[in-house]
């Protein structure tokens, strides 16, 4: 393979998984919650399920909390060069995407609540066979790409 | 054509049916529970005239407010009783103009003309339901002439064309996957039959009927089973006569034409610009005869639909070559293809067995019997086999060829500019033997077009990806 995309992308991204996780998390805590509440009730549920299924979601809650953030981060490459759009990304499963420049129909950045406290954008990239996406950089990294994107892809032009 | 004009008033029992249709589906159950029941029916006596009037009238308002017109360089439909709706459409974004007639149709000498446009999603396709054929051709020739406009002229006088012989066409309806769906409908007709009548036990009394005939004999119901079969393939075989019966298709300049169908007659006219890819499938059952057939992939929405796909339904494989160079020259190549890596069969092999495997044993601990379903990892391990043994990919010139399989064959044939977007995978076991998944994404109306490579070799995905990205001599 060749040379591995150059960039990668905001380090405050981990923060902001980690943010958006904890709020994931806590939602995810009614299952086991809503479990305990229906087994009170209805006494003749068992009630080691809700030792269990706390047990899974306080498991998921840690990783996906304390570990994937940064895995993530470390795995998330992307590249924009003249020609092509470069990503790889992927813990287990290593995926390296290309787009040609000339494919690009329209590049978007987008930004939640969540992500405009971290400062961050997400560039989305749409192609006539789909769309792909940059996750979290810096609004001004972002900013900058989406128009350099635009404009790259409107020079290659080409018959389509 | 340049003044706002309604299409045939034939039009209006088709906007009746379709409101009906609409409606009946959302209330075929309620009226059941009504008619059940003797006091409710006397309200359906004089509710269900109504309501058919009531549509009857919509339809003919529908009709008075649709009209087309061309104005500039668009075609403009208004239409919509209470909520006015306009659409215009400039000439430059249709993508196909499809003309059919149904034996209704053609009772009046009438056809309907459905212009399809690039964006997905069935909206974008908008239908003139019933034209005089005189009318329509006129529309037709404008639209092509306008579309047109700016492309290089291509040899008009160059007209080949494919005729759908009478022997393919039978091959083509035998090895259908029709009877599967016409099976089960089969199928569930019946299983319905004891709720639509409570009271008659149909079951039942086709159980003391066998019962008392054959006393007990098996080879009746086996011959029962096997009628049900018959009529199931022999309707699937109706069906797909009817539908690709005298299937033509000739190219023409920069479009290729095709028009196919029995008794409701398709045209339809494909730009060649607008294919993203060939697709050359070998089912199971064809294969082994020898026949392949043609799809497209493609932007355009009567490609939702299996049938809108098909570029030609049945074909000697012998004769694949000749009939590309002859109908879509873009698409040329050759079919000797470069295999996959002899470390990638172990992959291919293991995926198709060893769920098979897990059920097995599932079945031989829980059944009587159950070692028979051994049977499927070996079944598994020839599929797997197969699908090592015909994966393969192609590069020439500035097009790329995919070869894969699932249960049939399928090849793909991509022109390198209608690549979309490119992905090489790699899970942690095929990074380990430096093997790796190809994924092309081309754009088509349908969600999934994307060709995939389970094991190539990595060196030889970057070589694709390297010819992906170099710059054109």
């Amino acid at each position: 393979m060749r040379n591995y995309p150059a960039q990668a992308i905001d380090p405050k991204a981990v923060p902001y998984w980690r943010c958006s996780a904890a709020i994931e998390s806590v939602l995810l805590l009614l299952i086991p919650g809503g479990y305990y509440i229906a087994q009170q009730h209805w006494q003749h549920w068992p009630t080691w399920i809700t030792f269990v299924l706390l047990f899974l979601t306080l498991a998921y809650d840690i990783f996906a909390v304390v570990f994937q953030p940064e895995i993530t981060w470390r795995t998330w490459r992307y590249e924009v060069s003249e020609q092509e759009i470069d990503l790889l990304h992927g813990v287990f499963i290593k995926t390296r995407t290309l787009i040609p420049m000339v494919r690009v129909q329209h590049v978007d950045t987008k930004q939640g609540p969540l992500l405009r406290r971290f400062g961050l954008s997400s560039v989305t990239i749409s192609t006539a066979a789909g769309n792909h996406e940059i996750p979290a950089l810096a609004d001004e990294v972002a900013d900058l790409l989406r128009d350099r994107i635009s404009v790259l892809a409107r020079v290659v032009e080409e018959d389509v | 054509m340049y003044k706002p004009q309604r299409v045939h008033p034939m039009a209006i029992l088709q906007f009746t049916l379709r409101t009906v249709y609409s409606l009946g589906q959302g209330l075929i159950p309620l009226l059941l529970i009504a008619f059940a029941q003797p006091e409710m029916r006397r309200w359906l006596f004089w509710g269900l005239p109504l309501l058919l009037a009531f549509m009857v009238a919509y339809g003919i308002l529908y009709w008075l407010c649709y009209v087309f017109y061309i104005s500039g360089q668009e075609l403009r439909v208004e239409y919509g009783v209470l909520i006015k709706k306009k659409r215009y459409i400039p000439f430059e974004r249709i993508q196909t103009i499809q003309i059919s007639a149904g034996i209704l149709h053609r009772m009046f000498g009438l056809v309907k003309v459905q212009v399809e446009t690039a964006g997905g999603g069935s909206q974008a396709e908008f239908v003139l339901a019933a034209l005089p054929r005189d009318i329509a051709a006129e529309l037709q020739h404008i639209l092509q002439e306008k579309t047109q406009h700016h492309e290089e002229p291509g040899n008009e006088t160059e007209y080949i064309e494919y005729k759908l012989s009478t022997r393919s066409l039978l091959v083509l309806a035998s090895t259908s996957n029709g009877i599967g769906i016409v099976l089960s409908a089969i199928l569930a007709v019946i299983s319905q039959l004891d709720d639509f009548f409570p009271k008659a036990d149909v079951w039942g009394k086709f159980a003391a009927y066998a019962g008392h005939l054959a006393a007990g004999k098996i080879s009746l119901i086996i011959l029962v089973v096997f009628l049900i079969i018959l009529l199931a393939w022999l309707l699937s075989l109706l069906g797909t006569i009817m539908q690709f019966g005298g299937f033509q298709l000739r190219r023409e300049g920069n479009n290729i034409i095709i028009s196919r169908g029995l008794f409701e007659k398709h045209q339809m006219s494909i730009p060649i610009k607008r294919i993203q890819a060939i697709k050359v499938v070998e089912g199971l059952l064809r294969q082994p005869l020898g026949m392949v057939s043609l799809q497209v992939v493609s932007m355009s929405t009567t490609g939702m639909k299996e049938e809108g796909n098909v570029l030609f339904p049945i074909l000697p494989k012998a004769e694949l070559p000749g009939f590309v160079e002859k109908i879509a020259p873009e698409f040329t190549m050759s079919m000797k293809l470069h295999g996959l890596p002899a470390r990638s069969k172990w992959g291919y092999l293991l995926i198709n067995t060893i769920p098979a495997l897990i059920i097995a044993i599932l079945c031989t601990v829980y059944l009587p019997w159950g070692y028979v379903a051994f049977i499927l990892p070996l079944l598994g391990a020839a599929l797997g086999n197969a699908q090592y043994n015909d994966a393969g990919y192609q590069v020439e010139n500035n097009r790329l060829l995919l070869r894969s399989r699932h249960l049939g064959r399928v090849t793909f044939i991509i022109p390198k500019q209608r690549v979309q977007s490119m992905h090489v995978s790699q899970n942690p076991l095929q990074a380990r033997g430096n093997l790796s998944n190809l994924r092309i994404a081309v754009a088509s109306s349908n969600a999934a077009a994307t060709v995939q490579l389970r094991g190539m070799d990595i060196q030889k995905s970057s070589v694709i990806m390297k010819w992906l990205f170099a710059q054109r001599h």
